[in-house]
């Protein structure tokens, strides 16, 4: 399998799964998002990342039990999968391999 | 609110967001975006939940049609959905399997693409045509537009003048006229030719050297140069024979004789359409003012580096200069740098860009209709074809492949037909082209040429597109769409995908629609071709036409401003003098001078006094005391016209009625010494005029007496010779030796001798004039053939579709039934039930449309023939419909029950 990158808001989306464990639906992960950076999150975008990151198999997802208040639909929940917790990894060992020898204080701008 | 508080959201947003959201992520989203709704309105409020439920679903919309538009483009540049020679193949391939479908719809886009292409063609060659010069583009017309009266202000020989002395940003700023002279034959007949009465500069603006001699110059706009004349090479060919000493040889024009002093090269024609250059003389000592002076054009060119806005600004500065302390209303002038021709094409052929943009819009609308028929019918096929585009899914096609796919095979059908299209216009244009120089004299204007650029080429592949678009990418769309994962299941069981009820309105709106317009258009074209087809009984060989124009006495050299009155006055004169000298000529019986032939005229609404109060529309023509004579036309009532009317003022003059405008302007009853006046627009009513006599209908009388004309309501207002400048002079000649053709040289010398300034053209025979007339009638009626043919088979075709799909739907059934022993007709009727009503829902529809088109129309369309045509059309609609479903009746009839049972 040739190795994929992922970018940014996709490895937010990957991490905040990561921590909902079995709570996690695209309700809970734009919270999760909003709650750990402060950042605002393009509710829409959640639905194209988590779509786009089932289709590369860093995720699976499986419907929960319908709920009246949700008009009698089932949450669809997701669940990361051992390629998207590689690929977490990866993401996390570059960065770090950036970050080496780097002292932080010496990115002060002007 | 009135309503108990809903812990729903809003049903249309709702809705919306489910129709527009792609269907693996439509039910997730609706949920959690329901459950978000709860907690909002719970915590905040309806109202807030309202609003934010709104706002969320137009952002997740926009975000996912992006999403979709970026992963098509991106699977089409991964080269997954690319389309592939294999597609083309196949595209060919399906369209050879159904050959009715493909030569139905084929036929019904070439045409469309043809009437749309030929439109761009014409609007752009009249609209916004290249000028075919050296930087054709920097050629610009000034004018100056009179903002209160809505036009351009044409005495522009003031403003000219200083526009000459200052303009920098404008070089070669010239000015022309076009005027009209006879040119007299050494045998002393004239014959009438438009001369460019042009500045020297004209020359150098068109970049255009003489082929040989020179072209005009400075000096010879000085007054008392001799007089000299430029001709262009199309004349210098036909008159003298490609002369090569032309050079110095004289050319009488008008009273005048000139020095040929150069000859132009093929093709040039600038500034219209003009094969005669004199120069235009300005008297430096004529006192001029600004809205003085003859009609002018004034052109120039952009000056290097300079942009029409920048030359206008400047333009706008030095006009201003030159109304400072003029008359008020100068103000009002706004000075323009047009395109070179634009100027020229406002209220000329074609009428307004309104009517333009219009007409385009109708011609794009007629594609889409046609493209959307075709598009039905191709979904008709799709939707069976729904078993192997599952299984190519459940195989690893993208939804994008396919619908790529789709969409080559669609443009297999529709760029072939686009391409047949643009045969029809290349060869509709050339004719097109021919006609153009008909209508206008042989004075086309040499950038105008109608035919099959590389724009229209483009346009024409866009047309195709857009056609393939529409047929192949929406079925494709609906028949991959959410209904796929169904067939995948029920894949072993044949097609069970349902028409829904898009195609029931489609076809029912399609039978209704043939029904409502079938009928006028067939009324319409069956006048047409009665009236083409009407012989034109006159008296034949007796009659003889030609259009006549006095020109004003001013000779190039004097452009002060022309005196109309005293113009008038001449043209009077000189009208007499020939009417005079008609009378004396042997086998002349009679002369008579109108407006128009007996059948042409000018549609107006009057208004009777009296009873009647309802203003009609009636035909009304400029006729002299003579015409009722010359052409034999029997006075029912009253009296003709005397010479006694003639010194009348204009608006107590009496006027003549036919028959048919008694019973359908006046209501019938005595005529003779009411009163009819013309429909005001204005505040002020028109004066009334009194009816003198009552003459028979005519042009019948003319015709063939025996047949009765629908346009019947004519109006016949007395005119004097000379108060018709512009008018046709019809001579019927009777014994003498004459017939029409050898009178014409006879003709044109009286006149010559009569005035050199009597300008005869278009002599013709009257027959020839009638067949003339109702050549347009007969091509308008072949195009409106075409096109009811066109909608004819598209119904019919979508009829078939419909049949062959509910039969094939029910082939299982059939075969059954057919085992079971049923008898065919018990089968045939089950069968056709459906379609039969969806005809019949169509037909009522499109009765009662008809009935409210009449009602609307005034009655127009249901009296006398049009009411027999509304049950032809129902019947011949019934014709075409069963005849489309005997096929796959047939076919029907034919499945074996074995082989039905087989797919189970």
């Amino acid at each position: 399998m040739t190795h994929q990158g992922i970018g940014e808001f996709e490895q937010m989306v990957l991490l905040a799964v990561a921590h909902l464990r079995d709570e996690a639906y695209a309700i809970t992960v734009v919270d999760e998002i909003a709650r750990r950076t402060g950042r605002s999150v393009g509710r829409a975008a959640v639905y194209i990342t988590l779509r786009r990151l089932e289709e590369k198999g860093f995720l699976s997802s499986w419907l929960g039990e319908p709920i009246p208040e949700r008009g009698g639909k089932a949450r669809r929940y997701v669940k990361l999968e051992a390629a998207g917790a590689r690929a977490l990894r990866d993401a996390r060992s570059a960065a770090e391999r950036m970050w080496r020898g780097l002292d932080p204080a010496s990115l002060r701008t002007r | 609110m009135s309503a108990a508080p809903t812990r729903t959201p809003p049903r249309v947003a709702r809705a919306l967001l489910r129709s527009l959201l792609p269907g693996d992520v439509r039910d997730d989203v609706d949920g959690d975006l329901h459950e978000l709704y709860v907690k909002r309105r719970a915590e905040r409020g309806a109202a807030v939940a309202v609003a934010w439920y709104w706002l969320v679903i137009l952002s997740f919309i926009m975000r996912f049609t992006f999403d979709r538009l970026a992963r098509a483009l991106r699977s089409l540049a991964a080269g997954e959905a690319a389309p592939s020679v294999l597609d083309i193949k196949l595209g060919a391939r399906i369209l050879a399997k159904s050959p009715g479908l493909s030569l139905v719809g084929g036929l019904g886009i070439a045409v469309a693409v043809a009437l749309a292409a030929a439109g761009y063609a014409v609007v752009n060659s009249y609209f916004y045509p290249d000028v075919p010069l050296n930087q054709g583009d920097r050629l610009v017309a000034l004018t100056k537009f009179d903002n209160q009266a809505r036009r351009e202000e044409e005495r522009l020989l003031y403003d000219f003048l200083a526009w000459r002395r200052e303009l920098r940003t404008i070089t070669d700023v010239g000015a022309f006229r076009t005027i009209r002279r006879n040119l007299v034959s050494e045998s002393g007949q004239g014959e009438p030719i438009a001369l460019a009465e042009m500045t020297a500069s004209g020359f150098q603006a068109a970049r255009v050297p003489p082929l040989r001699g020179r072209a005009l110059i400075d000096a010879d706009e000085r007054p008392g140069a001799p007089a000299v004349v430029v001709i262009g090479y199309d004349v210098w060919q036909s008159r003298f024979a490609q002369d090569p000493s032309i050079i110095g040889r004289d050319l009488r024009i008008g009273r005048e004789t000139h020095t040929i002093v150069g000859v132009m090269p093929e093709g040039f024609a600038f500034p219209i359409s003009h094969q005669y250059w004199v120069p235009l003389r300005i008297d430096p000592r004529a006192v001029v003012a600004p809205g003085t002076g003859p009609s002018l054009n004034v052109f120039g060119r952009l000056a290097a580096g300079v942009t029409r806005e920048s030359a206008e600004a400047e333009l706008r500065v030095v006009t201003r200069r030159l109304t400072i302390g003029g008359a008020p209303e100068l103000a009002a002038l706004q000075a323009r740098v047009l395109p070179y021709t634009e100027v020229f094409m406002h209220g000329e052929v074609g009428g307004s860009n309104e009517t333009m943009a219009t007409l385009r819009f109708l011609v794009a609308l007629f594609l889409v209709v046609v493209a959307m028929n075709v598009a039905v019918l191709v979904y008709a096929r799709t939707v069976m074809r729904t078993g192997e585009i599952a299984v190519r899914t459940a195989l690893g096609a993208t939804r994008t492949r396919i619908v790529a796919q789709l969409f080559v095979e669609a443009f297999v059908l529709s760029g072939l037909s686009a391409l047949v299209g643009l045969g029809v216009v290349a060869v509709g244009l050339r004719m097109f082209d021919a006609a153009l120089v008909g209508i206008l004299d042989g004075e086309v204007p040499f950038w105008m040429h109608a035919g099959v650029s590389f724009g229209t080429v483009i346009y024409t592949l866009a047309l195709a597109v857009l056609a393939a678009l529409i047929v192949g990418v929406i079925p494709a769309l609906r028949a991959t769409g959410a209904k796929l994962r169904g067939a995948m299941g029920s894949l072993g069981s044949g097609a069970k995908a349902q028409l829904g009820a898009t195609w029931t309105v489609l076809i029912v709106a399609q039978v209704a629609i043939t029904v409502a317009v079938l009928p006028p258009a067939l009324l319409k074209g069956w006048e047409m071709v009665q009236e083409a087809s009407r012989p034109a009984s006159f008296t034949a060989g007796e009659y003889l036409a030609t259009r006549f124009v006095v020109e004003s006495g001013a000779e190039p050299a004097a452009i002060a401003s022309e005196n109309d009155a005293a113009a008038a006055d001449t043209a009077r004169a000189i009208m007499h003098r020939l009417i005079a000298r008609l009378a004396v000529e042997p086998g002349v019986a009679a002369a008579s001078i109108t407006t128009g032939a007996p059948w042409e005229g000018i549609g107006a609404t009057l208004e009777a006094d009296g009873r009647v109060t309802e203003a009609k529309r009636a035909v009304v023509l400029n006729v002299d005391t003579s015409f009722f004579r010359l052409f034999g036309a029997r006075i029912l009532a009253g009296r003709a016209f005397t010479a006694s009317d003639v010194p009348l003022r204009y608006v107590d003059r009496p006027v003549i009625v036919s028959r048919s405008f008694v019973t359908e302007v006046l209501g019938g009853g005595e005529a003779v010494g009411r009163r009819v006046r013309y429909q005001s627009h204005g505040k002020d009513p028109q004066p009334w005029l009194t009816i003198v006599g009552i003459v028979e209908d005519f042009p019948t009388a003319i015709r063939n007496a025996s047949e009765s004309t629908k346009r019947g309501a004519r109006m016949y207002q007395l005119a004097m010779p000379g108060e018709l400048r512009d008018a046709l002079l019809t001579i019927r000649l009777r014994g003498g030796g004459h017939t029409p053709e050898t009178f014409m040289p006879a003709l044109r010398r009286i006149a010559t001798s009569v005035d050199p300034m009597l300008q005869l053209s278009h002599m013709s025979t009257y027959d020839a004039m009638y067949r003339d007339y109702t050549k347009g009638g007969t091509q308008l009626a072949l195009v409106a053939a075409l096109v009811t043919a066109v909608v004819i088979l598209l119904s019919g075709a979508g009829i078939h579709a419909l049949m062959s799909f509910a039969v094939n739907q029910r082939r299982r059934e059939i075969g059954i039934r057919a085992a079971l022993g049923a008898p065919a007709s018990r089968i045939l009727k089950s069968v056709l039930t459906r379609a039969t009503r969806q005809l019949a829902l169509g037909l009522g529809i499109g009765l009662v449309v008809t009935v409210a088109i009449n009602r609307v129309s005034g009655g127009a369309m249901m009296s006398g023939t049009g009411l027999l045509l509304v049950p032809v059309t129902v019947a011949l609609m019934l014709v075409v419909g069963l005849l489309a479903a005997t096929g796959p009746v047939r076919r029907g009839l034919r499945v074996q029950p074995t082989e039905a049972l087989r797919a189970e």
